[in-house]
């Protein structure tokens, strides 16, 4: 069976959640049909249920307030964000409202509200239309961000999120929705083998020699995994280096078990985002990891992320501020070399 | 389709573009509609004339036919180094079959299981090795040999146990006679020094062996030493089995024994040309395998147990064998600890302390010791040749530091150095690449031409020192070895390798 595209998997798990739910609405910027939003996830849904795909004008600030009063009222509202630099536009709204309504008023409402929205870039949209800023949104109280890479059950994240009594934010990539959704057939996922841990969003994890260790744990998420496994594959081939990656489904709350588990095995570990370094969700980690497991460290945790500056447009500059293969690569050769 | 014509509409999340032609021509399309393309792809020429067109659809046409992707030199599954070995040794990768990935290890453990059990030592993977694999470690020539070969008369070798003093004060002379008569193997020209006494049942000593003044040696089975093999003073030897190679040196002041020495794994393996450094102390309880062209240098320590409180208490308590595989390297005062394995070519640096498996061709450091790089680097042609010329400087300087009347000459296609000794003019010459049309200068000396690339037959009237098939072609004399004698300072040996400086220009 030939696999699907991420977009279409997506569109496909919508389509079924309004079949299944009519407390759910969609709301958006160009969502409805014929143009069936931006990167095309919402096709088909208008013609079918006009009445609960609400197309909206560029008003970021207030959709965020409209569809949190619409969840706090009973609904299931789900908001589609077209690109992810807009959430910065709801951000009081998210971190002075969405995330705290419950908490304030001592569980008396609920906000269960999905908001989706696709990060990243690699596609010269330039620096107000690329960029991975999830990481922003970590450590704001009362929200769940989870963020599937192309590999993940997509239609099952997403009916998750849906199901949830809290707000969830549902990072897609762009570059994800043109890629087939490569779920482990057989337990493996092209040469390399994939073990799916347990739980509501759980985490992927790859290795090229059965888990039996390595030089070292790449934990990555979301539209970084394809570059973190070419990279995987590429040190296998090239310098007969074996890691194990880790692809997080959630990011906040942040559960490192299958992180550790596999750094048992390396000893070492490297963290790989598309977002700028500073303060990012490696950050996070390689903090998180020190503190609770500084005895399988062998070596520094290693961060690969984008360089702290503003994307550029042009295609040649944006590669070389975003984080590669070579990057990644080099980031576990380094390793060996200093022998860490 | 003329100037300024649209031609192609770009749609994209907010508009609609249309591209227009440049320049009036005819529009070729690269594609087919309904073709996905990926993002940056030219998707049509304008052609501006009917020739431009005409190779556009060849080029096309060649396209589709065959596919301009070049065929990968090795499946999609195979390491660039498991390639590389398989190529080297003629191994089929369609052999190996397992899901996942092949790698250099796998293709070691074909060229291991191609050559024939038990080769190397009679009982492989019994008690002489104690299953340890011998994968990367050649072993002494001395280790084949029947064990009737070298057998002591009972009588003797009981009054050797008895009595070693007074064995020990005969004339060296005298010693190597009587051991000869009671049944030991003593080749030609071995010399065994002032009050050197060897006790074991089999005793083998092969043409040219030099034990140093002062030296016991007491093993339980068999002392077996190979042809050119020389010991320095002092040397104590207290193991079951020792079996050492040809050409190896050992220094002074050297231990192989201690604790455990009588065990029955107890065997000492070295490999031919192998270099064990002074005040070096091994302790073969278990198996200690050194292979071909290893260094062991100066007050390295090998163990294969450690002492201790009781394991029963948790506390480490282990014997178990080490082995340095060929080639390798163990630095100035460094230890190795009992289990561990250096890889082939590996270097371990001075005064560390190996407490895991270094793999082959590493470069490892410290206490404890880790791997931090290569132990080689590959150089390019360009840098070779540097450096031969660079070798050629020093002889030269070294020659004439020595007293040799020498110059430097240059010749189409070669370099090198005209010497006057012993009363005759003699070359050293490097040629890139020598093949046999190569002119030799008028010498009534020797000859000696250093290459990078021998094609064909050597020359006729010269010695060939073939510096990257490390192979020596033809005879001489003092040229020729003090050439090969300064190689060999530079780790340059040559096969065939059985041979010694006996002195001469350096």
């Amino acid at each position: 069976v030939a696999e699907q595209r991420c977009a279409a998997v997506l569109n496909e798990a919508l389509l079924d959640l309004f079949e299944r739910r009519d407390d759910v609405y969609l709301l958006g910027e160009d969502v409805l049909d014929p143009y069936g939003g931006a990167f095309k996830v919402t096709q088909g849904l208008s013609s079918r249920w006009p009445e609960r795909v609400i197309t909206t004008p560029v008003s970021e600030a207030g959709l965020f307030g409209v569809a949190a009063g619409m969840a706090m009222r009973g609904y299931r509202p789900i908001l589609e964000i077209m690109f992810g630099d807009f959430v910065a536009l709801g951000f009081d709204q998210i971190v002075n409202g969405i995330g705290k309504f419950r908490g304030m008023f001592d569980d008396q409402v609920r906000v269960p509200l999905v908001v989706r929205t696709p990060m990243g870039g690699r596609r010269g949209y330039g620096p107000t239309h690329s960029q991975s800023l999830e990481k922003l949104l970590l450590g704001v109280p009362g929200i769940t961000v989870v963020a599937p890479s192309e590999c993940h059950d997509l239609g099952a994240f997403l009916n998750e999120s849906v199901e949830d009594d809290d707000p969830v934010f549902f990072v897609e990539n762009k570059l994800m929705y043109g890629r087939p959704n490569r779920r482990p057939v057989d337990g493996r996922v092209g040469g390399l083998r994939c073990r799916e841990t347990g739980g509501p969003y759980p985490a992927l994890v790859f290795s090229g020699n059965d888990f039996t260790g390595g030089s070292a744990t790449i934990v990555t998420y979301g539209g970084m995994l394809p570059v973190v496994l070419d990279a995987a594959i590429l040190l296998i081939l090239e310098d007969e280096l074996f890691t194990e990656v880790v692809a997080l489904g959630r990011l906040a709350p942040l559960d490192l078990e299958p992180v550790l588990e596999s750094l048992a095995r390396t000893g070492r570990l490297v963290t790989a985002e598309e977002g700028t370094l500073t303060a990012g969700v490696g950050a996070e980690i390689a903090a998180r990891v020190q503190a609770e497991a500084w005895g399988l460290l062998r070596g520094p945790v290693r961060r690969v992320a984008a360089d702290d500056r503003p994307l550029p447009a042009a295609r040649t500059l944006e590669d070389a501020a975003l984080p590669g293969v070579e990057d990644v690569a080099d980031a576990v050769r380094s390793f060996a070399t200093a022998g860490g | 389709v003329r100037a300024g014509q649209p031609v192609c509409v770009v749609e994209t999340s907010k508009s609609a573009i249309e591209i227009v032609s440049p320049g009036a021509g005819t529009l070729c399309h690269r594609f087919r509609e309904g073709e996905e393309v990926e993002l940056g792809e030219t998707v049509g020429v304008v052609a501006a004339s009917e020739d431009e067109v005409t190779a556009f659809e060849a080029e096309r046409a060649g396209g589709a036919a065959g596919e301009p992707e070049p065929a990968p030199d090795r499946p999609a599954n195979v390491t660039r180094r498991a390639a590389e070995l398989a190529r080297e040794h003629g191994i089929d990768l369609a052999q190996i079959r397992k899901p996942g990935f092949v790698t250099a290890e796998d293709v070691e453990s074909l060229i291991a299981a191609r050559e024939p059990a038990g080769v190397r030592g009679r009982d492989g993977a019994g008690t002489l090795f104690a299953g340890m694999s011998l994968d990367g470690v050649s072993l002494p020539a001395s280790i084949e040999l029947d064990e009737s070969v070298g057998a002591l008369d009972p009588g003797f070798l009981a009054s050797l146990r008895d009595d070693p003093e007074a064995f020990r004060a005969l004339p060296a002379q005298e010693r190597l006679e009587r051991y000869r008569a009671n049944g030991a193997r003593i080749g030609q020209r071995v010399a065994l020094g002032e009050r050197t006494v060897v006790v074991a049942p089999r005793i083998v000593l092969d043409d040219d062996v030099t034990i140093g003044d002062g030296g016991t040696v007491a093993c339980e089975e068999v002392f077996a030493v190979g042809p050119l093999t020389r010991f320095g003073e002092r040397l104590r030897v207290a193991c079951r089995r020792v079996f050492v190679g040809a050409d190896g040196w050992i220094g002074h002041d050297v231990r192989f024994g201690g604790g455990g020495a009588r065990e029955p794994w107890g065997t000492l393996a070295i490999g031919d040309l192998a270099f064990v450094g002074d005040e070096v102390y091994v302790n073969p309880c278990r198996p200690v395998l050194i292979g071909r062209e290893v260094f062991l240098t100066m007050r390295s320590v090998l163990v294969t147990h450690n002492v201790g409180h009781s394991l029963l208490e948790g506390f480490e308590n282990r014997f178990a064998g080490v082995v340095l595989e060929d080639r390798s390297q163990v630095g100035i005062g460094t230890v190795v600890y009992a289990g561990c394995r250096i890889g082939r070519e590996a270097i371990v640096a001075s005064n560390s302390y190996v407490v895991s498996d270094i793999p082959a061709g590493r470069l490892a450091i410290g206490v404890p010791a880790r791997v931090s790089g290569h132990a080689s680097r590959p150089l390019a042609d360009a840098r070779r040749r540097e450096l031969v010329h660079r070798m050629l400087d020093e002889l030269e300087e070294l020659l004439r530091l020595r007293g040799v009347d020498v110059d430097g000459v240059e010749k189409s296609g070669s370099r090198g150095l005209e010497l006057h000794a012993d009363g005759a003019v003699s070359y050293v010459l490097f040629v890139e690449r020598l093949d046999s049309a190569f002119q030799l200068p008028e010498a009534d000396g020797e000859v000696v031409a250093l290459t990078l690339a021998l094609a064909g037959d050597p020359p006729a009237g010269c010695a060939v020192l073939d510096l990257t098939a490390r192979r020596v072609h033809g005879s001489g004399g003092t040229v020729l070895d003090s050439v090969r004698e300064f190689c060999r300072k530079r780790g340059i040996r040559f096969e065939p390798g059985l041979w010694r400086y006996r002195g001469g220009l350096i």
